[in-house]
């Protein structure tokens, strides 16, 4: 088993703990202070989600080696999400 | 079983039988073309409920703001590791399951099942608290997006689970396991994971 865990796929894994702490630390509360509509903060943590989305689709799917119909598929959607979250948070007011 | 080196396995089966590698062949469609129907179509049914909620959070963003702060982030941060985790398993155990490795494919399903349990007991505990401390009636407008996602979610896990407990019966009760089924369900439970981090972001971190 520690044969797989040294593999290419753990250093993704960690690769997406360590995006997971970083947009953790862009979205932490702070010191309870009330929250405030915040588009950089917003536009950084829905980045870093779509990084990691990408790289669970590439390498845990192993949408990277798939045909290409399923690898447009798969970046058409990620795309679409990415310009709709932040087109209706911008303009939705 | 368990002490085969993935990257000699790669390098014997350039010489040897494809089947050997651990990793997918070129154009290769991981799983039934079914199930990425399902999954994509899903993603983007989700992608509608996340238009909704993005809507009304950016024409009344108070609630919103209100209700994530009684939300706890680490809670947040440790299911996202659990599944980030648990996929990593999964996703090892099709590796192993295509090098014909089904001991060590069974121990990284088993590992992978055990966080998928994992992330429901965080996710029950979670509610429980959130139910039993009650909320504003100001923050409601947050909480009916929090407890639709979340629910929504969760039984996307269950389903999962019975699917990663189905591979394990093809796995251990089958002569020759087919690596097109661990890739299908792999498949899910990936998806499982990748609509917990935009859930994640867009609950939790959003401003």
């Amino acid at each position: 088993m520690t044969a797989y865990l040294r593999g290419p796929l753990t250093l993704v894994w960690m690769l997406l703990v360590a995006a997971t702490v970083v947009s953790w630390w862009l979205g932490a509360r702070g010191d309870g202070r009330p929250l405030q509509v915040n588009l950089a903060v917003t536009a950084g943590v829905v980045a870093i989600a779509l990084v990691k989305i990408r790289l669970v689709v590439w390498h845990f799917m192993e949408v990277r080696t798939a045909p290409s119909w399923l690898r447009y598929n798969c970046d058409g959607w990620l795309v679409f999400l990415a310009l709709m979250v932040l087109a209706l948070y911008r303009y939705s007011s | 079983m368990g002490s085969a080196n993935p990257a000699a396995i790669a390098q014997r089966s350039a010489h040897s039988a494809p089947r050997e590698s651990i990793e997918p062949a070129s154009r290769h469609c991981p799983g039934q073309g079914s199930m990425w129907f399902f999954v994509i179509g899903d993603l983007w049914i989700f992608s509608c409920y996340f238009a909704c909620y993005i809507h009304d959070r950016a024409r009344h963003p108070e609630p919103f703001l209100q209700g994530q702060q009684l939300l706890s982030q680490g809670i947040g941060v440790l299911n996202t590791v659990i599944l980030l985790t648990s996929s990593l398993f999964v996703a090892l155990c099709v590796q192993a399951t295509r090098a014909r490795e089904i001991v060590t494919a069974s121990r990284f399903l088993a590992l992978g099942f055990a966080c998928g349990a994992g992330f429901m007991l965080v996710k029950g505990g979670e509610w429980y608290l959130k139910i039993h401390a009650g909320f504003p009636e100001s923050t409601e407008p947050f909480f009916v997006y929090y407890f639709m996602f979340t629910g929504l979610h969760v039984v996307h896990v269950a389903l999962g689970l019975l699917i990663l407990a189905l591979l394990w019966r093809e796995l251990r009760g089958t002569k020759e396991p087919r690596v097109e089924f661990a890739e299908t369900s792999a498949t899910y439970w990936h998806m499982v994971d990748l609509l917990w981090i935009a859930i994640f972001a867009l609950l939790y971190l959003v401003r």
